[in-house]
């Protein structure tokens, strides 16, 4: 993991008039675990969406190990080693749990033996506590449940770096222990994880580099504590009382 | 009830239900090779269960492509016939590629390498159709798939010089058998084959890593190609495959094993929500459950072009009879229709699935997941996250 490199130029994305993205830069070169934070609407899922392939940007670049990825369709992004979770759940319902771990997990890596990706996807659905509910349809889980089944999806991609959207909404607080543990463990095999979350006892809790987007720009980036007294933040964001 | 129990147990404890299954369909298949040689049973018979076949392959394809894959083409009936016109105008014309410098002439073409072109055909149009399809999900694709069989059947209709118009075109016949009895057994045996062929070929897909990636496209394509499946491949794939399928099936059946010439009214709008009908009660999430669904609704709807209803109590008709004969017509349709909706009210998986689960043994895991099920995580956080 130590040729991680994802580096984004200047990223930028309209919505009509609407400057949803004003110029984003940043470089992540080590598993790190870094914060996304910022009001509602300032553009976290937006530029999740560029970085993963979903929207293309209006200009601006985005590389990932040397490959150019913005632009380029999600599954292509996925298989340059970019993973990302939805901010509203997006299990594919009509499928059991082990089938929505075996489709990342065959996509991936077409010549693995079913049984081998079987055996995988259960320490997985293990470590994410839903091993039970293995041959349960996906539509019949709860939704913190659903949460943590697209957590585990994500690691059947092996990616170098994860994004979570908003992984701690809505979610039952024992639920979100075990969220924790899992960006933990999954931090600690040597994979960065940007996490986008209005949860600050976790962003700060968790996070070892912390960026902040208002109206569509990155307004601070770097070590929590630093952003945390950071005059452009408390102005723009923390002073005020948080909406979630 | 209390004798199903015994019966489920016993077989539970026996050879299990998924033996049973594959015992019932050897059991099936033998029934169907067996058939033919019935010698009280007519040719017209074998002829309602040669189109049988015929739409079960339509059918389970369909199924294929509209239930496993999501991707509900009215366009089906459309490619079968473009499978057979390029057949029949091929075994016709010939064939001349300018750019090629290829020349085929009718003479040096057999009915067989007719029917080759004929699927290739299909699945090319099959490709674009797939590509041009693309970005438009649900109805859009419903309606754009309508408009183009549509158009395809008008063009047909039309241009009567080539295609014969309303009085069809006729291809060249696969078989050239004189005795007309031995000449439905081979047809039979014929268009069976061809079935069994392609519910292999269909079962193998499905239970490819491509039939997991064309159901998780049919789930969700966005969160299929965040998974890393490519999405536009496999949409492309999947109409072209079953493009040609049909096409392939359209091409046999229409050279003169089945009838003796495709019409335009053959690809109507009517006849294509007859296939889809057949798979929906069926159960269009299964291959086995439309293939049979079709089959059984044929034989059921010739069946019932005349009906001998006894009269009980000893009554008798104005003329003296005790038996009366109901020609239901049209309204055979009508009645079918009835069984549709009721099965897309109550029965959304068809009305074969809950045979079709008891034997896969499915209902069994589930039952037993749901129990072990925890009741963690309180309502109203599930609700919260459903609510985002
Ligand atoms: N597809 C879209 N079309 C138009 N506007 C959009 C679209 N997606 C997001 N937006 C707008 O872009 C802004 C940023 O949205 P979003 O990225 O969802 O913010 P966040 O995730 O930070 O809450 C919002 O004003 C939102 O309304
Ligand atoms: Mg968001």
């Amino acid at each position: 993991m130590s040729d991680l490199h994802l580096e984004l130029n200047n990223v930028s994305k309209r919505f009509g008039g609407l400057q949803a993205v004003d110029h984003v830069s940043f470089t992540v070169t080590e598993p790190e675990l870094i914060g996304m934070i910022g009001p509602n609407g300032a553009g976290k899922t937006t530029l999740t969406n560029l970085m993963s392939g979903m929207l293309k940007p209006s200009s601006g670049t985005i590389y990932l190990n040397g490959r150019r990825i913005d632009g380029h369709p999600p599954y292509d992004v996925t298989r340059a080693g970019l993973g990302r979770t939805f901010q509203i759940t997006r299990a594919l319902g009509r499928m059991t749990v082990m089938e929505n771990m075996m489709v990342p997990g065959l996509a991936h890596n077409p010549r693995a033996g079913r049984a081998d990706l079987e055996a995988r996807a259960h320490e997985i659905l293990t470590l994410l506590t839903i091993d039970h509910l293995t041959n349960e349809l996906s539509r019949a889980l709860s939704g913190g449940q659903r949460k943590l089944l697209e957590l585990g999806r994500l690691l059947m991609l092996d990616p170098a770096v994860i994004i979570l959207d908003e992984p701690f909404a809505g979610v039952h607080p024992r639920l979100q222990d075990t969220i924790t543990n899992y960006i933990n463990r999954v931090h600690e095999n040597g994979k960065a994880i940007m996490f986008i979350s209005h949860n600050m006892g976790a962003v700060f809790e968790l996070s070892q580099r912390l960026i902040v987007l208002h109206h569509g720009a990155v307004i601070a980036d770097g070590a929590p504590q630093a952003v945390r007294n950071d005059p452009a933040v408390i102005d723009a964001y923390l002073g005020h009382d948080e909406d979630d | 009830m209390v004798v199903f129990r015994r019966f489920e147990s016993a077989i539970d404890q026996g050879i299990g239900r998924r033996k049973l299954g594959y015992l019932v369909i050897v059991l099936v298949v033998l029934f169907f090779l067996w058939f033919p040689n019935d010698t009280s049973q007519s040719n017209y018979t074998k002829t309602v269960f040669i189109s049988g076949f015929f739409y079960a392959i339509m059918s389970s394809s369909w199924a294929l492509l509209a239930g496993i894959a999501g991707q509900f083409s009215f366009g089906h009936m459309a490619f079968m016939g473009i499978g057979a016109y390029a057949a029949g105008l091929i075994a016709r014309d010939g064939i001349t590629f300018a750019l090629l410098g290829v020349s085929i002439s009718p003479e040096s073409i057999s009915a067989f390498g007719s029917i080759i072109i004929g699927t290739i055909a299909a699945g090319a149009v099959g490709l674009v159709i797939g590509w041009l399809l693309l970005r438009l999900r649900a109805a859009y694709l419903a309606l754009f798939t309508i408009a183009f069989s549509e158009l395809f059947r008008i063009m047909m209709l039309t241009e009567y010089d080539y295609t014969g118009g309303s009085n069809g075109l006729s291809l060249r016949p696969l078989l050239q058998i004189a005795d007309v009895d031995a000449a439905r057994q081979v047809e039979y045996y014929l268009m069976f084959g061809l079935l069994v062929v392609c519910l292999l070929a269909l079962y193998w897909v499905a239970n490819s890593p491509i039939g997991l990636f064309l159901r998780a496209m049919r789930e969700d394509e966005d969160a299929a190609s965040a998974l890393g499946v490519n999405v536009v491949r496999y949409k492309i794939l999947v109409f072209v495959f079953t493009s040609m399928i049909v096409g392939f099936a359209g091409a046999i059946f229409y050279s003169d094993v089945g009838s003796e010439r495709i019409i335009p009214e053959q690809l109507e709008i009517l006849q294509m929500s007859l296939i889809i009908a057949y798979a929906v009660i069926g159960g269009m999430e299964s291959l086995i459950g439309a293939a049979a669904g079709a089959f059984i609704s044929r034989y059921l709807l010739e069946a019932m072009r005349q009906v001998v209803i006894t009269l009980p109590f000893g009554m008798t008709t104005y003329d003296g009879s005790d038996a009366f004969v109901w020609e239901p017509g049209f309204w055979r349709f009508a009645l079918f229709g009835v069984v549709m909706v009721f099965t897309l009210r109550y029965m959304r998986n068809g009305l074969l699935y809950p045979i079709i689960t008891w034997f896969s043994g499915r209902d069994i895991v589930m039952k037993e997941t749901v129990s072990r099920r925890e009741s963690d995580d309180n309502h109203a956080a599930r609700i919260e996250a459903d609510d985002e």
